[in-house]
């Protein structure tokens, strides 16, 4: 199972979710090939999956998780 | 009937870092009823105001209209520029938050980029199904499309 975090660099909340996210990820399934995806490296990738805020969770090429917007809402 | 005294005009003149509505919206390139509907919004409120109720803006104000337009430019919405305003003004906040947020909204308008496309090839293929202008309204294809059930034509999400 392929997880990727899409997180933002000097993003707090990334950084705060990464070490759970991954420990979950690993506890759970065995052979989860875990890795992060800088957002500004790779923003059309991003768009492509449907991520609008950050940090974002994809298994195996699907979003699964987006954080709640940073912006009020309207 | 309540009479309202003559707009300050002098107010400028006697203190040249004090802003009338209409000589805001002059320097600002907006319209007064702009500056009250940022008002209304939060996002810029008058110093003061004469004994006449006109609005008298300080010497930030044109640099908080700037700062408006220019981040409307970016595609914030009002709601968007008033939480800027606001973490401006917070001590804890440093410019990762702002960071951040900047990334979200490039997000949001790489996907409605993404959106557009979508649609204008939507309409391309619908314009390409109709090469015969010339065929009766009951017989046009783009129309025909639209009322198809399945949304065939409709751009992709």
């Amino acid at each position: 199972m392929k997880v990727e975090l899409i997180y933002a660099p000097g993003c707090a909340e990334c950084m705060s979710a990464r070490a759970g996210l991954r420990c979950a990820a690993e506890a759970v399934v065995a052979d989860v090939e875990w890795s992060e995806v800088d957002v500004l490296d790779a923003l059309d990738y991003a768009v492509e999956l449907g991520v609008l805020t950050l940090p974002a969770l994809a298994i195996d090429g699907s979003l699964v998780f987006a954080a709640p917007s940073t912006w009020p809402a309207a | 009937m309540n009479r309202r005294c003559a707009p300050p005009a002098l107010a400028s003149r006697e203190n040249p870092s004090v802003l009338t509505i209409g000589k805001l919206a002059a320097a600002g390139e907006i319209s007064p009823d702009a500056l009250r509907y940022y008002e209304a919004e939060g996002l810029l409120a008058p110093a003061t105001r004469t004994a006449g109720g006109y609005r008298l803006y300080g010497e930030d104000a044109l640099r908080r209209v700037r700062f408006i337009k220019h981040a409307q430019a970016c595609g914030f919405t009002l709601a968007e520029i008033r939480e800027l305003l606001h973490l401006r003004q917070t001590d804890k906040a440093c410019c990762n938050d702002v960071r951040q947020r900047a990334i979200e909204k490039r997000l949001q308008l790489a996907a409605k980029i993404r959106s557009m496309q979508s649609m204008s090839a939507a309409l391309n293929r619908l314009i390409a199904e109709c090469a015969d202008g010339s065929q009766s309204v009951d017989d046009c294809p783009i129309l025909a499309a639209l009322e198809q059930i399945d949304g065939g034509t409709a751009p992709a999400r």
